[in-house]
């Protein structure tokens, strides 16, 4: 009995380790698949999806310049944006569809907080940089951020009021509890929301291109351009990882918990991780659909953006909070 | 019968007066479609003075108030085609130009006859909502950009205020039909209205009257109204403030006995404060007006609330006062745009501040307009006159003190600025150029038209009393 | 099955709300001409599947009329009277901008469902619970178009997608409003597009631009 308990304790903890693997090892991967699928939707041939870890390992192997004149932040920055995203695939559900060990250290609004310390320290450190491209990336990365906040504070607020918990394992179970509420006008809603928020935070077309190379229009890319050898490798590792938890965060506690596992087995959990990165290439190719047949907006633009999904998820939210 | 021949005639006249003939057969045909109207009206009316009129089945009905109403419509219509047939004549207007003219001019004078006979609810909101339609291109005939402008924001807002009702009539119908199937027309509702959830009687009965309330011109709704109403023709003015007001008014006021029904809605203080606030702006802006055209127009507005104050006041007096303002506002107010017409045309400007001497310039003009001021501002002997005594008489007795106090003074306010344009219009000196004489059937329009005016205000023929009489018992007194 | 038809009625109010937010705020002209088309055919779809749940003819009449005049006709009556240079158009001025016009619109969905609150206790009938409050919100987003656009073309499409709103709400509360009534109800919009359509022609033609939220010779003193 003991024997029992302490071996689902010792399965919960190595599932949970499993998970933070499982974000950091295929991160770069969906990036990969990612970028080759748009180049696909637009005929061309595309690079390996494979690219990303040749890239992180090209970039690992080359010295690193910091400039004297950055401070520790500088230093710092590339391994507490890394850090960020681990701990928050620590928290949501990636694998099982039950809570882990560490499920209860911390809620969404705590995931959140932490994704926000990552950005925080990575904003700081493009402006410690005397690259003038650094302070307005960041300063523009500061309004998006700014003007996103609302439309992530309905979304979890109309979430945890209806699930009656902000723990994301407790809000999945509960959010889409009868199948059937696949369709409800709020959750819709709060679907397309969350989407647009996350084209948003993570730098994609329509809000930014991701693919682009002229500094001056560049608003999250722009951060990360100082960085050479280990430091740009953990920041475009960090920058992988962040989208990677984010739309993990959308399928698997927004959409839809189908694939994750629901018994304690290890082949259960071990085939979870197929089914999940196949939830996610469907997304992938959604996305890429949608970003092909987009133009970059002007940045002033990018306020009605952003005001359109917090409309729209308010709306989401008084429809479910009218009880129908 | 007579009541289908009086939207049969009006839609004959219309084709006819597409047809390519002799540049007067349009305005003939005009007229005389009017005539046929206005003769049936009367028998209908004198037939409704009794009780119920029915046709087909109960599908087009009439009875007293809806009687008055239709008489009004179809005199005014009668006198605006005599007076069209000089005034647009006049103009330098091509002949598939004025066709177009008389052919909207008739499906226009049916629309307005089809809202009181019509039973089915629908259709007479269908019906309100074709007098804007069909009158759009009649606002916006002159062609200049102030006309388009005008025409733009009447349609629009009239539009929007009739779906807004639209959605009140389909919840006084889902109401209605709760505890079984009832016919959806007046009498229909009023016997329903007793079972109907006060939840949706309430916020149907807000819809209506803000959603028509727009239509009527009722402030703060009233914005399209002095626009349309100063920059469409002279003879159509005459008819949009004379009458089709009036009609959206006489849907509104179809309400009070529905909601008297349901003794635990209490809708007079509704009625009463939108009155008042129409009266008091409208007598505000007539200080500061600078057109005569639109000086009318917001005379319109405050007749358009003192008929629905007195309306709220309730009590014999003030109901009869209501009706009784109804047709004098119509009478009047037909005049006054016919003579402001013909001011515009003497003097080619609609300006007050360049209009001076008129007495001087163009006698017949400014007889009129002296005659019609008066009317229309309410000095006795007028019928306004009367009428707004009646109500005042009634408010006293049903000891809203503050409010019929209000309201006096107001009108007083409306009485003297409207006073005070005119004289400065008509009086003072002015250039002795001969100015050209009004043509022949305008003329006869006026006089006609001031028949009625100068005579029923002193004498009120026993027959029209009944009528009155009969109107104020459908108004629930 | 009842559960499935009340779930996608949900989803197509949802969405015409979307749609109806939509003609608010968007720049282009044309679009607007697209979110209205797709406003109809939503509508279109709630009475077809409420027809389909009551087995109520009369709505499903009413959602082929929809589909007839104002997904098929009213576009065509629109693009063949008002020159095509003005579909190219993209407002740049308006008189609130379009996060704050959005904001405005958040506030009067609220407003909305508050104001069918107490009408849906009333009286309870299967899907009034749905389209009552979503109709009542696309009216008073309908009214803001009119408000806040300045272009002739998105005011006519707010003041049709009112109308929208109250056939929205009018398929759950009067599902058997009597065949005349409605044919009559639904010929009235053609005649409105056709009015107003005409009259933007007029004005394109004699001022030259169709910006006619700022038309302001006729003011008070």
């Amino acid at each position: 009995m003991r024997v029992e308990r302490k071996g689902k304790m010792l399965a919960r903890i190595l599932y949970n380790l499993l998970q933070a693997a499982v974000v950091v090892g295929f991160a770069p991967l969906v990036e990969g698949v990612a970028a080759r699928l748009k180049e696909i939707v637009q005929s061309k041939r595309g690079p390996s999806i494979f690219q990303p870890y040749r890239d992180l390992r090209k970039l690992l192997h080359k010295d690193e310049i910091v400039s004297e004149y950055s401070s520790w932040i500088f230093r710092a920055a590339p391994y507490v944006a890394f850090a960020a995203p681990i701990f928050v695939a620590l928290l949501i559900p990636v694998l099982t569809r039950y809570p882990l060990f560490f499920a209860f250290m911390g809620d969404m609004l705590g995931g959140g907080f932490v994704l926000a310390l990552g950005g925080f320290f990575t904003t700081l450190a493009a402006v410690d940089t005397a690259n003038p491209y650094g302070p307005m990336g960041a300063s523009r990365t500061r309004m998006v951020g700014f003007l996103a906040e609302p439309v992530f504070i309905v979304v979890f607020l109309t979430v945890s009021f209806v699930a009656g918990s902000t723990i994301p394992y407790i809000v999945q179970t509960r959010w889409v509890s009868p199948p059937s509420n696949f369709f409800e006008p709020s959750h819709v809603l709060l679907m397309i929301a969350f989407f647009m928020l996350i084209l948003a935070e993570d730098g994609r077309l329509p809000v930014d291109s991701p693919a682009g190379t002229f500094e001056l229009a560049m608003i999250d890319r722009s951060k990360s351009l100082e960085f050479s050898g280990r430091g740009a490798a953990l920041m475009k590792w960090a920058g992988a990882m962040k989208f990677f938890v984010l739309v993990t965060i959308f399928l698997n506690v927004l959409v839809t918990p189908w694939g994750l596992a629901q018994g304690m087995g290890a082949g259960e959990v071990l085939l979870a991780i197929p089914l999940v990165l196949f939830k996610m290439l469907l997304f992938v190719l959604v996305l890429v659909v949608i970003e092909s047949s987009l133009a970059k907006l002007r940045l002033f633009r990018i306020t009605e953006f952003l005001g359109a999904a917090f409309v729209i998820s308010v709306v989401a939210m008084i429809t479910r909070l009218s009880a129908i | 019968m007579a009541l289908l021949l009086i939207l049969l005639a009006p839609l004959a006249a219309a084709g006819f007066a597409l047809l390519p003939l002799d540049r007067r057969a349009a305005p003939l045909a005009t007229l005389a479609a009017a005539l046929i109207v206005l003769g049936l009206a009367l028998s209908v009316a004198a037939a409704a003075t009794g009780g119920r009129v029915e046709a087909f089945g109960g599908a087009l009905s009439c009875d007293g108030l809806g009687a008055l109403v239709l008489v009004l419509v179809a005199f005014v219509g009668s006198t605006a085609a005599l007076y069209s047939w000089g005034y647009i004549g006049h103009r330098p207007e091509s002949a598939g130009g004025t066709r177009l003219y008389y052919c909207l001019y008739n499906l226009f004078i049916l629309s307005m006859v089809a809202v009181p006979i019509v039973s089915n609810l629908a259709l007479v909101w269908v019906a309100v909502e074709l007098t804007t339609l069909i009158s759009a291109f009649l606002v916006g005939f002159d062609g200049t950009p102030e006309a388009l402008e005008a025409a733009w924001k009447y349609v629009v807002l009239t539009t929007l205020g009739a779906v807004v009702a639209l959605l009140g009539f389909l919840i006084l119908y889902w109401g209605s039909q709760l505890e079984g199937a009832a016919p959806f027309t007046w009498a229909g509702l009023v016997a329903a209205a007793p079972h109907m959830p006060p939840a949706l009687l309430w916020p149907a009965f807000l819809f209506i009257l803000v959603g028509f309330g727009t239509k009527v011109g009722l402030v703060p709704m009233h914005t399209w109204l002095p626009d349309a109403h100063s920059q469409a023709p002279a003879s159509i003015c005459a008819l949009l403030s004379g009458v089709e007001t009036t009609t959206a008014l006489y849907v509104i006021l179809r309400l009070f006995p529905v909601l008297g029904a349901a003794p635990w809605l209490d809708a007079r203080p509704w009625y009463l404060g939108l009155g008042l606030l129409s009266v008091a702006i409208a007598a505000l802006l007539l200080v500061f007006v600078r057109d005569f055209k639109r000086l009318f127009a917001y005379s319109t507005v405050e007749h358009m609330g003192i008929i629905l104050f007195a309306a709220g006041i309730g009590g014999a007096d003030a109901h009869l006062g209501a009706l009784y303002q109804i047709a004098a506002h119509s009478i009047a107010k037909s005049f006054c745009f016919f003579a402001a017409g013909l001011a515009a045309m003497a003097m080619g400007t609609q300006e007050i501040a360049a209009v001076r001497g008129l007495a001087r310039s163009a006698p017949l003009p400014a007889a009129a307009l002296i005659a019609g001021a008066l009317a229309i501002a309410g000095a006795p002997p007028f019928a306004v006159f009367v009428g707004e005594f009646l109500i005042l008489k009634g408010g006293l007795a049903a000891g809203d003190y503050v409010t019929i106090g209000l309201f006096a003074g107001f009108i007083v306010l409306g009485f003297c600025a409207i006073l005070f344009h005119v004289n400065r219009m008509v009086f003072g000196g002015g250039s002795e150029r001969a100015r050209p004489a009004a043509p022949l059937s305008c003329r006869a329009g006026l006089a006609l038209a001031a028949i009625p005016l100068f005579v029923i205000g002193i004498y009120v023929p026993p027959a029209l009393f009944a009528l009155l009489r009969a109107a104020a018992g459908a108004l629930g007194s | 099955m009842g559960g499935a038809i009340f779930a996608l009625d949900a989803l197509a109010g949802a969405l015409f709300l979307l749609a109806a937010l939509g003609v608010v705020a968007t720049r282009q002209v044309l679009a607007s001409l697209q979110l209205f088309i797709v406003q109809s055919l939503l509508l279109a779809a709630s009475a077809l599947l409420l027809g389909g749940a009551d087995r109520s003819p009369h709505l499903l009449a009413v959602a082929a009329i929809t589909v007839l005049t104002k997904a098929l006709l009213i576009p065509w009556l629109l693009r063949r009277m008002v020159p095509s240079e003005v579909y190219r158009m993209r407002e740049v001025e308006r008189v609130l901008n379009i996060p704050s016009a959005l904001l405005a619109s958040a506030v009067l969905i609220v407003v909305a469902y508050a104001v069918a609150d107490p009408l849906a206790a009333a009286a309870p009938a299967p899907f009034i619970r749905i389209n009552l409050p979503l109709g009542i919100a696309a009216m008073f987003l309908g009214g803001l178009t009119i408000a806040v656009r300045r272009e002739a073309v998105p005011q006519l499409l707010g003041l049709l997608g009112i109308e929208n709103g109250v056939f929205f709400a009018a398929v759950a509360i009067t599902p058997n409003l009597p065949l005349i009534a409605e044919l009559a109800a639904a010929a009235d919009v053609p005649v409105i597009a056709l009015v107003v359509g005409m009259l933007t022609r007029a004005i394109h033609a004699r001022l030259g631009t169709t910006a006619v939220g700022e038309l302001s010779v006729l003011r008070e003193e």
